[in-house]
């Protein structure tokens, strides 16, 4: 096991560089530089200072190497877009609304997809089933911006429950929070229905019938614990995804997270920070595949004994 | 003495969707009919026949694991058909059943000394340590060391999974057992030893066992009686002996020529006949010289003593 985490952390190395190495190259393949003005344009004399002090006058690749060795000590550089803070520490501010509107709508919908799973699988061909379908379908095939406008229009235009965006008091997160929800509620309803269905249909239930277990016990001693492993497994990487910021939702919601300085550092070529987030998201995920990966070990007995067959 | 065991005009018809047609229209398809079969105390019976012959449903119906469309089952005289789940349940603790396929019959999250121990522990026999040492007793009883109890059914041959099925089977001691193709899946070395381990445990304990297989080679040496199976029908019936020495049914002989024999000499010449030419090729006995009533449909007529088979009087 120790030996399988070490060689996953080296993969996840080597992944980091070269990740690093493509975001670098194609961030500044994109036209255009931070300091091009747009809407005003800079006397050259200020842009060449500009670019100098950034060194953004040298080689492209005496660049990545000076990025990547403040990387190494942790220093990811000063934002252009705000040069009063360092990457960091706008990170820090930024992850906090995508954080507490991602992760709440994950920690809402999973649980409420489970449920809705449980119940399709157990009255299956049954409306509770087909409403449940329907729900899934509708929640993965539907943009998420397309439900995010849906909930404005009804909840806050129509009915004017919840004011429409913002960030700050929590009666503006519920909306945003309910967007988050739905994937996750989807997914969990469609993966908890098939992962049950199948453990229902084995000989090991139908034994279990025959003992004389009831079928309430048959579900949550046998059945659940069989169909959790898989939907362990999927929970990390859901959540990092959902928990670092939906573009979409982050736009319509106007909320001021790390999905909407993604957009805003890509438009204004704000090469530290994008550099930041793509390398952090990157490290995220391959360590919530690498976590999850030792939870399905931990959890499976066919993995975890799998040494010892004969 | 009641029968351990015993079905009464035992039917299921599953309802098939017929093809076409904008609205949904259902045919019922009988896949079990009519099916009597006496399982008595301390005997082991052979229910044989093909694959699809009906075969798992006449034991899932038995066990009252499907739901009959007709007919009784009958557990040491008690009808069961009729009873609620709770109703059910002292019943199902006389009952139990092992299946072909050993894998997916344990529950690859607990360990074998769990699996063995749940009957007990369903049926709140024993305390907790009681029932793991039970459980481990057992283990060793179907020829497992009691190390095996900390295992998982991953960690084990088939044919050591099928010694847990049968010890998590026999733990309760169950008055009759329902054996589903439970070598099938096995090598023919480990199949004997299967069937010889569940031959000793019905002599020690006086079980009576059902044991269903496609194969009647392997019912020759285990069984008192075998019932032999056909599209959902018993055509014959008969000591294990009359079937081997004096098959009356074409079906019946059909399958023994299936069975593999080493000598080619003694090789009969096989003759593979579709299902529809052995459903119309029934046996046909005059009533003028066996002195039976006549029938003019298909019917069990007896042969000789516990013998019967299906044949049309005239
Ligand atoms: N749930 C079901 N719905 C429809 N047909 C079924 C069902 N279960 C079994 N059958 C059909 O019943 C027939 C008998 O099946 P089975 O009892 O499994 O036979 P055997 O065990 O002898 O191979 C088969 O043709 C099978 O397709
Ligand atoms: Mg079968």
């Amino acid at each position: 096991m120790i030996g399988f985490i070490l060689r996953r952390l080296m993969s996840i190395g080597v992944t980091f560089i070269i990740v690093s190495m493509i975001i670098f190259l194609m961030m500044h393949a994109i036209p255009g530089g931070p300091f091009d003005g747009g809407d005003m344009p800079m006397p050259p004399a200020v842009r060449a200072t500009l670019m100098e002090r950034y060194g953004l006058d040298q080689p492209l690749y005496m660049q990545y190497f000076k990025y990547m060795a403040g990387v190494v000590r942790l220093d990811f550089g000063i934002p252009f877009q705000s040069p009063g803070e360092t990457v960091l520490e706008l990170l820090g501010r930024a992850w906090v609304p995508s954080l507490v509107l991602g992760g709440l709508g994950v920690l809402i919908g999973t649980p409420l997809g489970i449920l809705l799973g449980i119940a399709a699988a157990l009255r299956r061909n049954t409306w509770v089933d087909y409403l449940a379908s329907a729900v899934a379908t509708l929640g993965l095939t539907i943009p998420v911006f397309v439900t995010s406008m849906l909930l404005i229009l009804v909840f806050a235009v129509w009915l004017n429950w919840f004011p429409s965006s913002g960030w700050g008091s929590p009666d503006r997160w519920v909306l945003p929070i309910i967007a988050y929800a739905t994937i996750p509620m989807a997914t969990y309803a469609r993966y908890t229905r098939s992962a049950m269905l199948d453990t229902l249909n084995k000989p090991f239930v139908t034994v279990l019938r025959a003992k004389g277990l009831s079928e309430t016990r048959i579900i949550y001693q046998h059945v659940l614990r069989n169909s959790a492993i898989p939907m362990v497994t999927v929970f990390l990487p859901m959540f990092i995804g959902t928990a670092t910021g939906s573009i979409f939702v982050e736009a319509m919601f106007r909320v001021p997270g790390l999905g909407a300085y993604f957009v805003s550092s890509i438009r204004t070529r704000d090469y530290p920070l994008e550099m930041a987030l793509m390398l952090m998201l990157t490290v995220m995920f391959c360590l919530a595949y690498l976590i999850s990966d030792i939870l399905y070990a931990w959890l499976n007995p066919r993995m975890k004994h799998g040494g010892r067959k004969q | 003495m009641t029968a351990a065991l015993e079905l009464r005009g035992l039917c299921k018809t599953y309802p098939i969707r017929e093809r076409g047609g904008l609205l949904p229209r259902y045919r019922d398809l009988p896949v079990v009919r009519d099916v009597n079969l006496v399982v008595a105390r301390n005997s082991i019976v052979g229910l044989v026949g093909e694959s699809g012959s009906g075969k798992t449903t006449t034991g899932m119906m038995a066990l009252r694991l499907t739901e009959p469309s007709a007919g009784r089952i009958l557990v040491s005289g008690h009808d069961i058909t009729d009873l609620s789940p709770q109703a059910l349940k002292p019943y199902r603790a006389k009952m139990q059943v092992v299946f072909q396929d050993s894998y997916s019959a344990l529950d690859p999250m607990f360990t074998l000394a769990q699996i063995v121990a749940e009957p007990l522990h369903i049926h709140g026999i024993g305390s907790a340590s009681e029932q793991t040492q039970t459980a481990l007793d057992w283990l060793e009883r179907v020829g497992l060391h009691r190390s095996y109890g900390q295992r998982y059914p991953h960690e084990l041959s088939g044919g050591q999974r099928q010694r847990v099925a049968i010890a998590r089977a026999l733990i309760l001691r169950p008055d009759v057992l329902i054996a589903d193709e439970p070598t099938s899946a096995l090598d023919v070395s480990v199949k004997a030893q299967i069937i010889n381990l569940l031959r000793d445990l019905q002599e020690e304990m006086g079980l009576s066992i059902l044991f269903i297989s496609h194969d009647l080679s392997v019912v020759r040496s285990l069984t008192d009686k075998v019932a032999v199976m056909f599209n959902g029908r018993i055509v014959e019936e008969a000591p294990t002996e009359g079937i081997f020495a004096a098959a009356q049914h074409p079906y019946t002989r059909s399958l023994l020529d299936a069975i593999p024999v080493l000598n080619p000499r003694d090789r009969r010449a096989r003759i593979f006949r579709s299902r529809e030419e052995l459903e119309a090729d029934i046996p046909r006995i005059s009533a003028a010289t066996t002195g039976l009533a006549r029938n003019a449909t298909p019917a069990l007529v007896p042969h000789a003593p516990g013998h019967q088979f299906e044949a049309i009087v005239e």
